[in-house]
């Protein structure tokens, strides 16, 4: 449970469901040691603390392994598995697969394949890549200019099998 | 055409071209003719940022202990950056505003400019934490040699538009004397000048700044003037921003569905179109000599920044719809992405402010009496 930020209220109720069994006494003591103590000097090490919003932090773990991928599976269904082929110059040179990332994007990046990319957020449209075969579904609206045959693989999942032209 | 605050006129607003067509009346975005300016505005807002929310107590002791090539290199980056910010601050607004006719632009233009000053301020509050007297280097930037020359460089196209443009709105189309010499002014040649503006907005915001960020970096990779590389963080998501937009502007001008003439000069102006931006790779490659004319620092030196440049290049007259100049394919400075992606190096968020939280990340309601029981 997250220590630092919960509030008075919350963590007082947590502590009567988990712990009904405890004496009045006890209950009375608990009210008064959840008053912060200004000169605690503990508080005062960062050290001691835990990260309070491990969230904020980027996932650098390989987002297409599913044990490792912060999305929520579905009961019963498969997340949609597809293949993406990579042409440099309409060589193909290279077929990975899409299936548990939140863009395209970091799929490629998970599975070794060198992207430019800067926001991340569909803005600066340094990802733009060209698509050569199959469709995609922007998960947020891409801002940056693409052209028709372009896609911005930062905001992006593929909808088919497609094939993508990496410069 | 005389330019006027509030045109009178009754007309279609989506018929409008996006420039030289009837003076914005109503200040209105129900109806849009290029939505992605509105989406623009929006983004820019919620990147709202003040340059007084990122500490900078550990910068001045780490420039202090810069080598003096290294704080030559620091110093010209910002003064090259204060230059540019202090031109982006206003032009826009000067060269564009009276030129306008889409509400929706007109709107994307002053929230443009505004970001801009935004990091002109920044350049003060660095400056007033790591050196001691902050004017030296500010009057430095109008007397030294090679930032004024790129100076003009940066601001001839602007210059040009607005003094053509200010002929126009007074004295309309035809061949004028003023003040003794005599000027020809039509429309599409002003159209064209325009166009060229544009492009060198655009070569000004993607490629030039580019150059000051990776020096910027380069110092935050080596965990120095780590409050600086957190304020240019900031600034390079606003220019991705503002390049964004003028990559969508050229876009529509050379698509001519906007203003049909205006297609037809993008598609004659391809050759010039390079040629401003060859010139700033080359001024910019100039730029990185100067910078390490001293030394390099460690990570990147003269070529290393040269290539960068020319790889930048590439990317930008691409996004344009024009062919590469260099074919530089691959990011010499690989590791720059991860600066400029402004919420990916993220430290413990109790020791350092996200860029996502907008406001309130410092309080600095600090008043007088808050010191009433100090003593000295």
């Amino acid at each position: 449970m997250n220590q630092s930020s919960s509030n008075h209220t919350s963590s007082q109720e947590d502590f009567l469901l988990e712990s009904s069994a405890s004496s009045h006494e006890e209950l009375q003591h608990e009210d008064f040691s959840l008053e912060a103590d200004p000169f605690d000097d503990s508080l005062d090490n960062p050290l001691d603390a835990e990260p309070v919003q491990e969230s904020l932090l980027l996932n650098t773990e390989d987002c297409e392994q599913p044990e490792a991928s912060a999305q929520i599976d579905l009961e019963g269904m498969d997340k949609p598995l597809h293949a993406v082929s990579i042409c440099h110059d309409s060589h193909p040179v290279q077929t990975v697969s899409f299936q548990h990332a939140n863009t395209l994007l970091e799929s490629l990046e998970a599975q070794d394949v060198p992207v430019h990319y800067q926001c991340r957020e569909g803005y600066c449209g340094s990802c733009r890549t060209q698509l050569l075969e199959g469709e995609v579904h922007y998960t947020e609206e891409p801002m940056a200019w693409i052209n028709d045959d372009e896609i911005l693989p930062c905001c992006c999942i593929p909808k088919t099998a497609i094939r993508i032209k990496l410069s | 055409m005389s330019y006027t605050t509030f045109n009178q006129k009754t007309f279609d607003t989506l018929k409008q071209p996006m420039f030289f067509g009837e003076t914005v009346n109503v200040a209105r975005y129900d109806i849009q003719k290029h939505k992605i300016f509105e989406n623009l505005i929006e983004k820019q807002l919620s990147f709202f940022w003040r340059p007084e929310e990122v500490d900078l107590a550990n910068d001045r002791k780490d420039f202090n202990d810069l080598p003096d090539h290294e704080q030559h290199i620091f110093l010209s980056n910002l003064k090259y950056q204060t230059l540019l910010d202090s031109v982006q601050g206003r032009s826009p607004n000067v060269a564009f505003l009276p030129i306008v006719s889409l509400p929706e632009l007109e709107t994307w233009i002053e929230t443009w400019s505004f970001s801009e000053t935004i990091h002109s301020r920044s350049y003060t509050h660095i400056m007033r934490n790591v050196v001691p007297n902050p004017a030296e280097v500010f009057d430095d930037i109008t007397r030294n040699d090679f930032i004024t020359r790129r100076a003009v460089s940066v601001t001839k196209y602007y210059d040009e538009l607005i003094e053509k443009c200010s002929f126009y709105t007074q004295l309309g189309e035809g061949t004028h004397t003023i003040n003794g010499k005599v000027v020809d002014i039509n429309l599409r040649d002003l159209k064209r000048t325009l166009y060229l503006t544009m492009v060198s907005v655009n070569v000004l915001e993607a490629i030039r700044f580019y150059v000051s960020f990776a020096c910027s970096f380069a110092f935050a990779e080596r965990a120095k003037m780590e409050g600086n590389a957190k304020i240019i963080k900031l600034i390079a998501r606003d220019e991705a921003l503002h390049l964004t937009g003028t990559q969508h502007i050229l876009q529509i001008m050379a698509a001519g569905k906007d203003d049909p003439e205006m297609g037809e000069i993008a598609a004659s102006c391809k050759e010039e179109v390079r040629e401003i931006f060859l010139d700033a790779a080359e001024q910019e490659k100039e730029w990185a000599g100067y910078l390490f004319k001293d030394g390099s620092m460690i990570g990147l030196n003269q070529q290393i920044l040269a290539q960068y440049v020319e790889y930048i290049t590439d990317q930008r007259i691409v996004a344009i719809g024009l062919p590469p100049i260099f074919n530089a394919k691959s990011n010499p400075l690989p590791w720059i992405n991860s600066w400029l992606n402004s919420d990916n190096v993220q430290v413990a968020p109790q020791e350092a402010e996200i860029s996502s939280y907008l406001v309130g990340a410092l309080d600095s309601a600090v008043d007088t009496d808050d010191f009433g029981d100090f003593d000295l």
